[in-house]
């Protein structure tokens, strides 16, 4: 069931034109990233793109979660969805698997910039594969940030500027404040805890911390807890 | 099959459905009538678990709409109010995905959907994106996708709504076709369509009911008390003088046409006057031409029950 939802999600998502837009800007905005550290005398590997392609995210993904439900409370699609047979849940889950779907396609254009340096030069496996791993978890917890705002509202719009929002605190707060000094070592080390660049880097560089993954898959654990309550909320609203 | 039971729906302070009890039994196909707002749609949305009742409860064939909410879900093929679908999607792709979600297998999908998409006249259009379809032929797919997993209840919420006359006459036919096998729930604004394809008949207006029957009982209900023309070779005074007098006559209208004449009689309350009327005139020796009930037709009975759910005051 949940699958049958995700499937029919990640169709839809490549018949919408937001989603060319998003494939679009990710591969050029990869690929700048990408030249700008490419050039002879560098050395060979994809860290300095990964480190800037994580920024993008914060617009792209929301780009891409915000449909997933708003559009089907507009159209009334969702009334049907939610008459059939399927738990709150698995609407949910199938809907953030088919957008997860896309946003592993959107990732693409890495590899082929992977491939380019190893045909180049002799750059560091390990590293690369940690990297995209990274950015899938990043993507996972985006999304299901996404998703969560998407069931609030009925305009796309909205639930954009919602996930971004709640992002930004994660992102450009948590940068922001790391630049500060702060003098209490506890609110500094917990900034730099919520900071999914500074979680992300560990991956960038090629580690894979048990404690990273338990970052990125408890946020989104939640977010989509979170989701399913909402969508439950108009049962006893 | 379907029960509701004291089904109250309250949106912040507007109270939509005031404690509404029927009970449709299997089988039979009920028309759901109201005006645009008395709460059609929400009673509907209640009924197939969408909206939860602020107070009371239903049930479809003895499972609690809301404490067993999947079970009968699984029981229900539902349209809903101007038939949403997605549109990006061409007509088997979409059936197929309800079926799945429905729990059918592969090879159950690909029977019912040839079976579904020729009894609504889509054998030509299955391939057809959504989107790109008529009014009606959307209309189609969102019946034949209630009809799909072969459901035991059947809740149509304005299925003719943007078909033409033809293709609302198809529909009706594909109603007498489900009679019987389906226990059919159709909701309406417009009469006439249900009045032909229903068996029973529940008017709601303000979120109450203001009457329930059979087509026959309502349009029967209607004429008592009603008007009855008469049309005879008499002048018009003739007419007045001699019927005016009669027991149960509340006023004649005559109108002359030619040598003949031909008035409506009011009654009083519930009398028949038909009879008293062709007595009276073969009595005085005039030749009666015509004698019958004023059209007592089902819409006049729901405008008038309406409009008298209205004047007593309760919110629309």
């Amino acid at each position: 069931m949940t699958l049958t939802i995700a499937k029919r999600e990640l169709t839809s998502l490549f018949f919408s034109p937001i989603a060319y837009v998003v494939l679009v800007a990710f591969a050029i905005g990869s690929s700048i990233f990408f030249l700008q550290s490419f050039a002879p005398g560098n050395p060979a590997t994809m860290r300095p793109t990964y480190d800037a392609v994580v920024w993008l995210l914060v617009f792209l993904a929301p780009a891409i979660s915000m449909r997933l439900i708003s559009e089907e409370l507009r159209s009334g699609t969702f009334e049907r969805l939610m008459t059939s047979p399927v738990s709150d849940a698995q609407v949910v889950m199938g809907k953030w698997l088919g957008a997860f779907a896309f946003f592993c396609v959107m990732l693409a254009p890495l590899a082929v910039h992977a491939i380019v340096l190893e045909l180049v030069g002799s750059p560091e496996i390990g590293p690369i594969v940690t990297g995209l791993l990274g950015l899938a978890l990043v993507g996972a917890l985006y999304l299901a940030i996404g998703i969560f705002a998407s069931a609030w509202s009925q305009n796309q719009i909205i639930a954009f500027l919602l996930t971004v929002f709640i992002i930004a605190i994660p992102t450009f707060a948590a940068y922001y404040a790391g630049g500060q000094t702060i003098p209490d070592p506890t609110i500094d080390r917990l900034i730099g805890y919520i900071s999914v660049n500074q979680q992300f880097a560990d991956f960038a560089k090629g580690l894979i911390d048990i404690r990273n993954f338990v970052y990125f898959l408890s946020g989104t654990a939640l977010f989509l807890f979170l989701a399913v309550l909402l969508v439950q909320s108009r049962r006893w609203r | 099959m379907i029960v509701a039971e004291h089904l109250v729906k309250r949106y912040g302070p507007v109270l939509a459905v005031d404690d509404l009890c029927f009970e449709i039994p299997a089988g039979e196909v009920v028309g759901f009538l109201g005006p645009n707002g008395a709460g059609k749609s929400t009673t509907i949305r209640m009924l197939t678990g969408f909206l939860p009742p602020s107070a009371g409860r239903c049930t479809i064939d003895g499972i609690d709409v809301i404490q067993d909410s999947r079970a009968a879900r699984q029981k229900i093929g539902y349209l809903p109010e101007s038939t949403p679908l997605y549109t990006e999607m061409r007509v088997t792709e979409y059936l197929h995905f309800c079926g799945r979600l429905f729990g059918m297998s592969r090879v159950e999908r690909n029977k019912r959907i040839d079976a579904v998409t020729e009894r609504c006249g889509l054998s030509h259009n299955k391939r057809r994106v959504i989107g790109h379809l008529s009014k009606g032929n959307r209309q189609r797919v969102g019946i034949a996708q209630a009809l799909l997993h072969e459901p035991p209840v059947l809740i149509l919420d304005e299925p003719t709504s943007g078909l033409d006359p033809q293709q609302t006459l198809a529909f009706r036919d594909l109603v007498a076709e489900l009679r019987g096998q389906h226990t059919v729930m159709l909701s309406s604004h417009i009469l006439p369509e249900i009045e032909r394809s229903a068996d029973r008949v529940i008017i709601i207006a303000g979120g109450k009911i203001v009457a329930q029957g059979t087509p026959a009982e309502l349009r029967d209900r209607a004429s008592r008390g009603g008007a009855v023309v008469v049309e005879a070779i008499a002048t018009p005074k003739q007419m007045t003088d001699l019927l005016q007098p009669l027991k149960g006559v509340a006023g004649v209208k005559p109108e002359a046409i030619g040598n003949r004449c031909r008035a409506t009689v009011s009654a009083k309350a519930d009398a028949d006057l038909r009879g008293p009327i062709a007595e009276a005139l073969t009595k005085a020796g005039h030749t009666i031409l015509e004698l019958r009930l004023d059209a007592p037709t089902l819409e006049r009975y729901f405008v008038e029950a309406v409009a008298e759910q209205v004047s007593e005051g309760v919110p629309a």
